[in-house]
């Protein structure tokens, strides 16, 4: 973008101004010239709310080693779909399961070209269930038997409807055989953010929530987890798309490849998601 | 259609308006009267619904009727069950969410009221209570009605304060707001336009027959 300044009919439009105007509308313009030229289009990121925690500073490496600066705004897997849908102008989607990815590619507004198979989303991590109690609750710490237990009055998990970790906690209560016993005792929060206000608010005795908010500084000094055993729910594989529209397709691509890189796989392993690679 | 979250959303919307109107009619009244330095800051208090966005309110009231403040225990402690997640949290809930809304059209009645009238019961002796039971509150009818209306719509749609607060509890907290939040999540588009037709028809249908019940007579507006 240029912003002449000697344009003439500029030009002698900005001398007819008076001498302090005429200065103020330099400073203006040069730091217009200064931000149109630093300022390419970031690239937007859709990414679920479990990834709140982990994303961002896996963001500024990726800014600082290819220059490109992405923004990620955080939602619901399921609304961030419906926002894509419906236009929404983000290239890349992270969501925290593979089935809204897949909506999207089956509806032809993403693809995953990059890999071999360009017709599912790319794997790029796990996510984890936990168990997370405040440590200053009456009951016994996180374990299946708390889950087990009467004195579990009201057990926050999210919507199953849409909510990968939702979906995730009603497979395991299925699988240990209690969900109909716990069923009238089970409060819905809308994600998985919300799932964990409702425990350390005190509001609920412990909730179903992903291993990435419950290791969050915050969440680990309040309370603590039990990691629910693997076997006992679907894997929550977690899928990434480039919005097919996206005017950044080589952009989108070097950040899915930067996710897929070894260190951002370590970095992944620590936040709390098991790594693909 | 879910006519168990309709029902609820009617009961729960009908218990806010009357205890607002409860709370609101001695509240504006006070504000129209009172000479007190305190009025200015009770009418800032009572707008401030307004300006929070309702997600915020509603997580502020799940930490402040939570089990780990006094408030919180103390209603524990009388109801024998804490306030959030229950419909007795969504009505406490829904006053305050739509405070504002009773409170608002009632200040605004009572102030229009000719001056003339409330001095003249003041000098023959009337107390402030006497002055907005006999003068105000029947001078400012069709206010009530406002505030009536506008709680109890504003309680019917209300969204952000039932989603932090409420947990989704079928037969308790699952308003119609949320069952068409989430039909629409869910990608059920023809349940969702279904669920907003019904609200929408008899949303109009209440609406009209209560302001056409309410025709002023001989022309001047009460």
């Amino acid at each position: 973008m240029v912003y002449s300044l000697n344009d003439p009919a500029r030009s002698s439009s900005v001398t007819r101004l008076r001498a302090p105007w005429r200065k103020l509308v330099l400073i203006i313009g040069l730091a217009g010239v200064g931000v149109a030229s630093s300022a390419q289009t970031p690239l937007h990121v859709a990414a679920a709310a479990d990834l709140e925690p982990v994303l961002p500073p896996i963001l500024e490496q990726f800014e600082k080693a290819t220059g490109i600066h992405a923004e990620a705004t955080f939602q619901a897997s399921a609304a961030l779909a419906t926002q894509i849908q419906n236009g929404a102008p983000f290239d890349v989607f992270l969501s925290a399961d593979l089935g809204y990815p897949k909506r999207l590619i089956d509806a032809g507004l993403a693809d995953a070209a990059s890999s071999a198979d360009s017709t599912s989303p790319i794997v790029y991590a796990r996510g984890t269930l936990v168990l997370w109690a405040r440590k200053d609750s009456p009951l016994s710490a996180p374990s299946l038997e708390l889950l087990r237990s009467p004195e579990l009055k009201r057990l926050a998990i999210a919507n199953p409807d849409r909510a990968p970790y939702g979906r995730a906690a009603v497979a395991a209560l299925t699988s240990l055989k209690i969900y109909d016993s716990l069923k009238a005792r089970l409060v819905t929060a809308e994600n998985i953010a919300q799932t964990a206000q409702f425990v350390d608010s005190g509001n609920a005795d412990a909730g179903l929530i992903s291993l990435t908010s419950a290791l969050t500084p915050r969440l680990s000094a309040t309370g603590s987890y039990f990691v629910i055993p693997r076997e006992l729910y679907p894997a929550i594989e977690q899928g990434a798309v480039i919005v097919s529209k996206t005017s950044q397709r080589s952009a989108a691509h070097k950040l899915l490849d930067f996710l897929l890189s070894a260190p951002v796989q370590a970095q992944l392993a620590k936040s709390g998601l098991t790594p693909v690679k | 259609m879910d006519w168990q979250a309709f029902a609820l959303t009617l009961r729960l919307a009908a218990t806010t308006t009357v205890i607002l109107l409860a709370v609101a009619v001695p509240l504006a009244g006070w504000l129209v009267l009172s000479r007190s330095r305190w009025r200015g800051v009770v009418e800032a208090v009572a707008a401030l619904p307004l300006v929070l966005p309702p997600t915020v309110l509603g997580f502020f009231l799940l930490v402040l009727l939570g089990p780990r403040t006094l408030v919180g225990r103390g209603i524990a402690a009388i109801l024998g069950h804490p306030l959030a997640f229950s419909f007795s949290g969504l009505v406490v809930g829904s006053v305050i969410y739509s405070l504002p809304f009773a409170v608002q059209p009632l200040v605004a009645g009572f102030t229009s009221v000719e001056t003339a009238y409330v001095d003249a019961a003041r000098l023959l002796g009337a107390s402030s209570m006497r002055v907005l039971v006999s003068l105000l509150v029947p001078l400012a009818r069709r206010s009530l009605l406002v505030a009536a209306v506008l709680s109890f719509l504003h309680t019917v749609g209300e969204f952000g304060v039932v989603l932090m607060l409420g947990g989704d509890i079928p037969g308790a907290t699952r308003t119609l707001s949320i069952v068409l939040y989430n039909q629409v999540e869910n990608f059920d588009y023809v349940a969702a336009a279904q669920t907003s037709a019904v609200l929408f028809a008899l949303s109009v249908l209440a609406l009209t027959l209560v302001y056409a019940s309410w025709r002023p007579r001989g022309g001047r507006r009460a």
